[in-house]
């Protein structure tokens, strides 16, 4: 899931308030914390009570959709909405604020929150943790499925280096170490081989702007 | 909900099948009660009894009265049994709920009340007769009265109780007994007829038909002491003076015949290791008696050959100092001029053979010599014969011919069988078969089929997700040295001590088997969840945080709901992001309603306060003030922050959520997960300067100061000057 958190509410309102008319649109694809209708309404709550101590008045229309980034939800569900609306808040991590934008150039669209990155919510902990960095050259397979590039905190392909103390990091005590984590994985699979497999460095071509069709 | 069904109707409770294995759901106290006792209900009640004893005892009559419907010897059973407690699901964790000192309590309130509750209509149908005057009989009797037959009972004896009349006063005291039985037969226009003799020497089943009774109930018990033997033949000595049964010593020390001090100076020597031998011994041991006991079986009370008795029972007889002697047989009883002078006692190295059968093997070259003065056979109880026989009720072998389910005699039509006659148990076992014959003759008489819809399968509730496990309450006895004597002598609960421990109660059953909520309502009826499937983005939120495995995700398809554990709390909907989710009459839009009419009604500042229906402390009805209004939820946990929010729209000045601190919380995890509603929401309301407008307490009931003072603080809160301009 996309990682992401809600923008200062100041902000939100400096972005809108040169406007009346204002749509607010969750998603319900992966941002986590989870930013659907629900998240919707309590932000139009919010930015009325807002609005209200600085005698300014929205009309809010809340929508949401199951995902923002897919062009043609985005414009078939909120095209026949749009009639009136001075601009849109988008409830959507980064891709979803672009595609709603691309699709109706011309309404100001405004992100509510910032993109973090790609993780999972540890639920009983309350956590949520980076898990992907998008490398485009996946390497579980070979690592007992746990990510080095993500989870160590320098990234290192060949781990661990000697900064591993106890299973944490040195650079941040607290944070676990990939390459323990990694280590501990194979060796209840019986696979601890996999260590001695030299894995080269890290193509960065594959990243960076990508297309592909 | 039907809307034509009456609150008293809405309120009856219903069974709950369990759609996988179609068994009856129940919590696993309530299968193990052979009554049928609504526990959980009637610990629910117990739990919310204000705690001002005035102001609670019409509560304590009516809770008082649930269980009186069920179960009329009630207050009996607060003395003697607690089946329900070998079940509880908290047994394994801290310890059982205490319901047997609950049900205690309430005798104080409800047995002066018991004397003048009403009676029944009057009978209107056929004559039934029942034989004995034990606990089974006394059932069936109210059972049959409650269906408006005209039942007799028969007593060979002098009075009514039959095998309780056994039970030491110090252990059940007279005037309780008296009470509940005298009741009974009042309330349900029983005919008694006491010195009536059945069988060879007195009247026959055919006498009783041509009297007029259409049906007869036969629960005879188990008169007859049951005599030393070993390998199967009797113990030689039995006829020496001294030698007794213990059971005539109950029978005669509660009809005050003994002279307080019989046993002074005589060393009392009690054969046996069940509840009743201990009865023996303590009795014994009370009329003066150096007193020791001797039992086949062992002290390790888990082995197969551990000893019956309950552990309580062992540990007030040590305490007493009584003697315990374990693992040891009586080869010989061996007198001295005809009395009484010592028994000789083989090592028993087992009791029960492979089979589970009461099979004793002995070591006789272990033998020990026990020296006494008295010698109290205390080893078990058979029914008397002769009567069964006359009538041919027994099969070749011998034994009762019933149908176990029905208990009509597979030999008579319209008899029916029960109680110790059938199969020794608890008292309370004889009670249920009072109920299964009354339910049996009723359908008899009615020429209905005696067995249909009878054959029922349970499944217990499993324990619901706690945190913490509150410690059980210790048992507070009178010293040693104080009660060697007939009176009672463990303390009972006080009110407080009492809602206490009812709130020990996990309430692990399904809630439409309970429904206390709908009874004392709080709400019309179980609220069930409500799912728009076209709106869930199946994210699983509602089955994270169901405290009772009740919401269930799979792949693929929307989130679905088992309403049999549901308990109407709400969590997951204020939980669900999607919106997709809703509850029964406590609908999003009606507490928004709620919320704009309250609103427009409040005086400024005004204060919202949302309150969990089973909190218990006090609102302060008696002085309604004109700033402060009340929402109440169905639990703490169904606060949400969309409603918070709403009421600051309509200008309510601040937003109060008061739940019970989370030991006392009927829910276990409601009040936890409000004060984390509350404080996701007070960090963004901290940047609109609402941060003091917004709280969150628990109140205990306690001390009834404490929500006056929290409301106090929070209204000054609201009323700081810095906090107004921010509105």
């Amino acid at each position: 899931m996309i990682v992401t958190t809600l923008k200062p509410l100041d902000e939100i309102m400096n972005f809108i308030s040169p406007y009346k008319n204002i749509m607010i649109v969750g998603c319900d694809g992966c941002t986590q914390p989870p930013r659907g209708i629900k998240e919707a309404g309590t932000l139009s709550q919010l930015l009325e009570l807002a609005g209200k101590q600085k005698n300014k008045e929205f009309n809010f229309k809340i929508i949401t959709i199951a995902k923002q980034c897919d062009s043609y939800l985005v414009a078939s569900i909120l095209e026949p909405q749009t009639e009136g609306v001075e601009a849109i808040l988008s409830l959507a991590c980064g891709i979803g604020v672009q595609e709603i934008a691309r699709i109706f150039p011309g309404i100001p669209v405004f992100p509510a929150q910032n993109t973090h990155f790609m993780g999972a919510e540890e639920r009983e902990a309350g956590i949520l943790e980076e898990r992907c960095a998008g490398c485009g050259d996946c390497l579980l397979a070979l690592t007992g499925g746990v990510c080095p590039v993500a989870r160590c905190t320098k990234g290192l392909l060949n781990g661990a280096c000697g900064g591993s103390k106890n299973g944490k990091c040195e650079l941040s005590p607290e944070r676990d170490c990939g390459w323990i984590l990694i280590y501990e994985q194979l060796e209840k699979q019986g696979k601890l081989q996999n260590l001695k497999e030299f894995r080269p460095p890290r193509d960065y071509q594959l990243t960076g702007w990508r297309v592909m069709s | 909900m039907n809307k034509m069904a009456s609150q008293k109707e809405r309120a009856q409770i219903e069974e709950v099948i369990d759609e996988a294995s179609g068994k009856v759901y129940l919590p696993p106290c309530q299968i193990a009660c052979p009554v049928g006792e609504d526990i959980q209900r009637t610990n629910a009640m117990i739990a919310l009894l204000p705690l001002d004893i005035q102001e609670a005892s019409s509560q304590i009559i009516r809770i008082g009265d649930e269980i009186y419907d069920k179960n009329p010897l009630f207050p009996i059973c607060s003395y003697i049994c607690g089946l329900c407690e070998k079940k509880c699901n908290y047994k394994d964790k801290t310890g059982a709920v205490r319901r047997t000192m609950l049900k205690r309590f309430l005798n104080d309130c409800y047995l002066p009340y018991l004397e003048t509750r009403p009676s029944l209509p009057p009978p209107t149908k056929e004559k039934v007769a029942l034989i004995g005057g034990g606990p089974g009989s006394l059932m069936g009797a109210y059972m049959l009265g409650k269906k408006g037959y005209q039942v007799t009972i028969l007593e060979r004896g002098s009075q009514l109780g039959g095998a309780l009349r056994y039970i030491p006063k110090y252990r059940l005291p007279k005037n309780i007994m008296d009470t509940t039985i005298d009741a009974l037969i009042r309330i349900a226009h029983v005919e008694v007829k006491l010195g009536v003799a059945m069988g060879p020497d007195g009247k026959t089943l055919d006498d009783l038909k041509n009297e007029g009774h259409q049906a007869v109930f036969i629960a005879t018990g188990t008169p007859s002491s049951r005599p030393l033997t070993i390998e199967r033949k009797p113990v030689a000595g039995a006829d020496l003076e001294g030698v007794m049964f213990g059971l005539d010593l109950l029978s005669d020390g509660n009809q005050g015949k003994l002279p307080p001090q019989l046993f002074q100076g005589k060393r009392v020597i009690v054969v046996g290791g069940g509840n009743v031998a201990f009865d023996v011994a303590r009795t014994a041991r009370r009329l003066g008696g150096d007193t020791s006991l001797v039992c086949l079986e062992s002290e390790d009370k888990s082995s197969k050959d551990g000893i019956p008795a309950d552990i309580e029972e062992i540990k007030g007889a040590s305490e007493e100092g009584i003697r315990i002697t374990y693992s040891r047989g009586v080869e010989e009883i061996i007198g001295e001029n005809g009395k009484f002078k010592k028994i000789k006692c083989p090592q028993c190295i087992s009791v029960f053979d492979e089979g589970g059968l009461f099979n004793p093997k002995f070591n006789y070259s272990d033998v020990i010599y026990l020296e006494g003065d008295v010698l109290l056979v205390t080893i078990g109880q058979g029914p008397e014969r002769a009567f069964y026989q006359q009538e041919g009720l027994l099969d070749e072998k011998g034994r009762l011919d019933i149908d176990q389910l029905t208990l009509m005699s597979n030999r008579k039509e319209g008899i029916f069988i029960g109680g110790d006659a059938r199969r020794v148990g608890f008292a309370a076992e004889a009670m249920r078969d009072g109920i299964r014959a009354a339910e049996s003759i009723d359908r008899y008489i009615k020429g209905e089929d005696l067995k249909a819809g009878r054959e029922k399968e349970y499944e217990g509730a499993a324990i619901p997700e706690r945190k913490d496990f509150k410690p059980q309450p210790e048992l507070v006895w009178a010293p040693v040295e104080e009660r060697l004597n007939f009176e009672p002598f463990e303390k009972g609960f006080t009110l407080e001590e009492a809602v206490e421990e009812a709130k020990r109660c996990l309430y692990c059953g399904p809630c439409r088997s309970c429904k206390a909520c709908v009874a004392l309502e709080f709400q019309p009826d179980i609220p069930k969840v409500k799912l728009d499937e076209d709106s869930c983005i199946r994210c699983g939120n509602c089955v994270f945080y169901c405290p009772y495995n009740a919401a269930k995700l799979e792949s693929p398809g929307a989130a679905s709901f088992n309403l049999n554990n549901c308990h109407g709390c709400g969590l997951c909907i204020a939980m669900c992001p999607a919106i997709a989710l809703d509850l029964e009459y406590w609908e999003k839009e009606h507490i928004s309603t709620l919320i704009s009419q309250l609103a427009s009604e409040m005086e400024q500042p005004g204060i919202l306060v949302f309150r969990c229906q089973w909190a218990t402390f006090s609102i302060l009805n008696d002085k309604p003030s004109p700033n402060i209004r009340y929402i109440e939820l169905p639990c703490a946990s169904r606060v949400d922050e969309f409603h918070m929010l709403e009421a600051f729209q309509k200008g309510v000045d601040g937003v109060l959520v008061v739940a019970c601190p989370e030991e006392d919380c009927h829910r276990g995890t409601g009040s936890r997960w409000a004060q984390h509603t509350v404080a996701k929401l007070q960090k963004r309301v901290a940047e609109i300067g609402l941060q003091d407008r917004l709280h969150f307490c628990t109140v205990s009931s306690k001390d009834p100061k404490e929500f006056e003072n929290e409301l106090a603080k929070f209204y000054q809160s609201v009323e700081a000057p810095g906090s107004k301009e921010s509105k």
